[in-house]
């Protein structure tokens, strides 16, 4: 598959403070490709690298094969750029400031118009009056106003409602649809989860994994909780996976990781009454990895060993 | 793409722009329209004037009669308000695309479209050129039209050139700062070291009109070149000087251009 975005051991210092390390990764066109990691692990640094805004101590970037540093004007001319906090003009209205933007991409005037009346962004009023969740808006709406066919944001709908966020899931999907390619970093977990296709998991400026988002759940474990009608007979749930966190007779609690199947046929031939089971979400997952308790898929130590790539999901 | 970004920084200027050249017509306007008072006393106050030593005076650009408009526009614009304003505007023209608007993420917004790093900060030094420009030509136009008003039909066209000579020197100035800012990448660095250096000019063209034995200090002096005196009332000039204030200028936005390229954009 073509890459949008191509990583190849991509490090950055900052004098002896480190920005990023050795990152590997590929965004296939087509894909939303979410970012995440806390602040200081390096997503900033890595977009701004993306952009050509600063160079690689080692390594490269490419975007659609460009190199953003020596070829920063074609490869600008690919995407669209959301940051996290932009440094818009207070004194130009949104209107004027989306007018100038749109105009320096090529685009006629008012090309922002529908995305900000979906939006319901107000465009008459100064930069400098708007709250943060409208300053969202006008970026969100700069973002998706061109036809570019990448679009990299740094937390795009930080202070947006959660109707807004809705709307701008919607847009990512369209643009999606469009066969555009997002790269989206994040700190709203059930935001990257919902829009993502794959997800990349930094910290302290390495990779950590790289795995689709339903890998990623997938491949975890689940809290099963369950309630017999009579009591199991011993080694019922000696499974692959499969550990009894407790036992009292007719209520068991067993946590199950990987393949969830050996497990439900045996729970066919059981009388059983009730069950819950609980998937982790991405946001424990995340924490997980940043706190290090969790090992990689083939029980490597999450960090800071090289990108854990799931089974069968190729990194590039 | 250039031309868009440079009417957006006029239009971001025009404030400052604004505001600069009420500064200027009104301290010409004012000083102008004394001089009409200042021919009629000139006996009375060229007496007072002995009373400073000549060394002195000449040190403040007063080498002459102040009934000369030369002197009289030298000494109270040419080197004293001059350089304050164009000090000011070239110091906040110059340091806002690389320093300030880098600080504020303003630049992130514009060069991650197609506008090259080179058409950004080109945009940039069309404005001050177009700024300065009309800063000296209001500082001129200002002290010609009061003068007219009041019956001191000053020399039009020798004003003019001056004017011209007064942009120049501004230029130099943002070509310094422009620079600095861009090695820099911060404003507070670029406007010190460009004052800095103003500041030590002025001190030296001083020191070398005080000292006879430390007169070559002069040469290094911006302002032996700035005085505009001699061109008013007599229509010579260094014109040497006066094209080195050009060279500064091209060789500072040059290097900023070619500097800017290769920085990294920190946040």
């Amino acid at each position: 598959m073509p890459e949008a975005i191509e990583l190849r051991g991509l490090t950055r210092w900052y004098g002896k403070r480190r920005g990023v390390i050795d990152l590997d990764a590929g965004v296939h066109e087509g894909e939303v490709f979410g970012f995440l990691g806390p602040n200081g692990a390096g997503k900033t640094t890595t977009i701004r690298m993306l952009l050509g805004l600063i160079r690689p101590s080692s390594g490269t970037a490419r975007i659609l094969g460009l190199d953003p540093w020596r070829q920063a004007d074609a490869a600008h001319r690919q995407l669209a750029h959301l940051g996290s906090d932009p440094g818009y003009l207070g004194e130009m209205d949104a209107a004027s400031l989306l007018d100038y933007l749109g105009a320096l991409r090529g685009l006629p005037r008012g090309s922002w118009r529908p995305i900000a009346e979906r939006l319901e962004l107000d465009p008459s009023v100064p930069v400098r009056k708007l709250s943060r969740g409208n300053r969202q808006k006008v970026g969100v709406a700069q973002v998706f106003m061109g036809r570019e066919p990448l679009l990299v944001m740094d937390e795009p709908s930080t202070g947006l409602d959660p109707l807004m966020q809705r709307e701008f899931l919607a847009l990512v999907a369209e643009a999606r649809g469009d066969g555009r390619t997002v790269f989206l970093s994040s700190h709203n977990l059930p935001e990257i989860e919902r829009a993502c296709d794959r997800v990349a998991i930094i910290r302290e400026g390495r990779l950590v994994k790289i795995a689709t988002v339903a890998a990623l759940v997938g491949d975890h474990t689940r809290s099963v909780n369950l309630v017999l009608g009579r009591p199991a007979i011993d080694g019922a749930f000696a499974l692959p996976g499969v550990t009894i966190l407790s036992s009292t007779g007719q209520d068991i609690h067993l946590m199950v990781r990987g393949d969830v199947n050996p497990l439900l046929r045996r729970l066919g031939e059981l009388d059983v009454r009730d069950i819950a089971i609980s998937t982790p979400d991405v946001e424990d997952l995340f924490f997980r990895y940043y706190e290090g308790t969790v090992a990689g898929s083939e029980g490597r130590p999450a960090a800071p060993g090289p990108v854990d790539a799931v089974a069968g999901e190729a990194v590039r | 793409m250039t031309g868009l970004t440079l009417r957006l920084e006029l239009r971001r200027s025009r404030t400052l722009s604004v505001g600069l050249a009420v500064v200027v017509l009104a301290y010409g306007g004012l000083i102008a329209a004394v001089y009409p008072i200042l021919l009629t006393n000139t006996a009375a106050i060229e007496d007072y004037m002995k009373l400073f030593p000549k060394d002195f005076m000449a040190a403040f650009g007063m080498t002459g009669s102040l009934a000369d408009p030369g002197i009289f526009f030298t000494t109270y614009i040419g080197s004293m308000l001059w350089p304050i304003v164009a000090a000011i505007a070239a110091i906040v023209l110059a340091t806002r695309p690389t320093c300030a608007d880098a600080e504020r993420g303003w630049a992130d917004v514009c060069l991650a479209t197609p506008l090259s790093r080179r058409r950004y900060l080109g945009a940039a030094i069309a404005s001050q050129v177009v700024i300065l420009g009309a800063l000296a030509l209001v500082t001129v136009l200002g002290v010609l039209a009061v003068g007219g008003l009041v019956g001191a039909w000053f020399d039009g066209a020798r004003f003019l050139a001056a004017g011209g000579v007064m942009w120049l020197f501004g230029c130099a100035m943002a070509g310094v700062a422009s620079l600095v800012a861009v090695i820099t990448l911060s404003r507070g660095a670029a406007a010190a070291v460009t004052a800095g250096i103003l500041i030590a000019m002025y001190l030296l063209n001083i020191i070398a009109q005080i000292q006879p034995g430390l007169a070559w200090l002069s040469g290094l002096s911006a302002f032996r070149y700035a005085g505009v005196g001699a061109l008013i009332d007599t229509g010579t000039a260094d014109w040497a000087g006066i094209g080195a204030f050009a060279v500064v200028a091209a060789i500072g936005w040059t290097l900023s251009l070619v500097l800017f390229r290769r920085r990294d954009l920190l946040p």
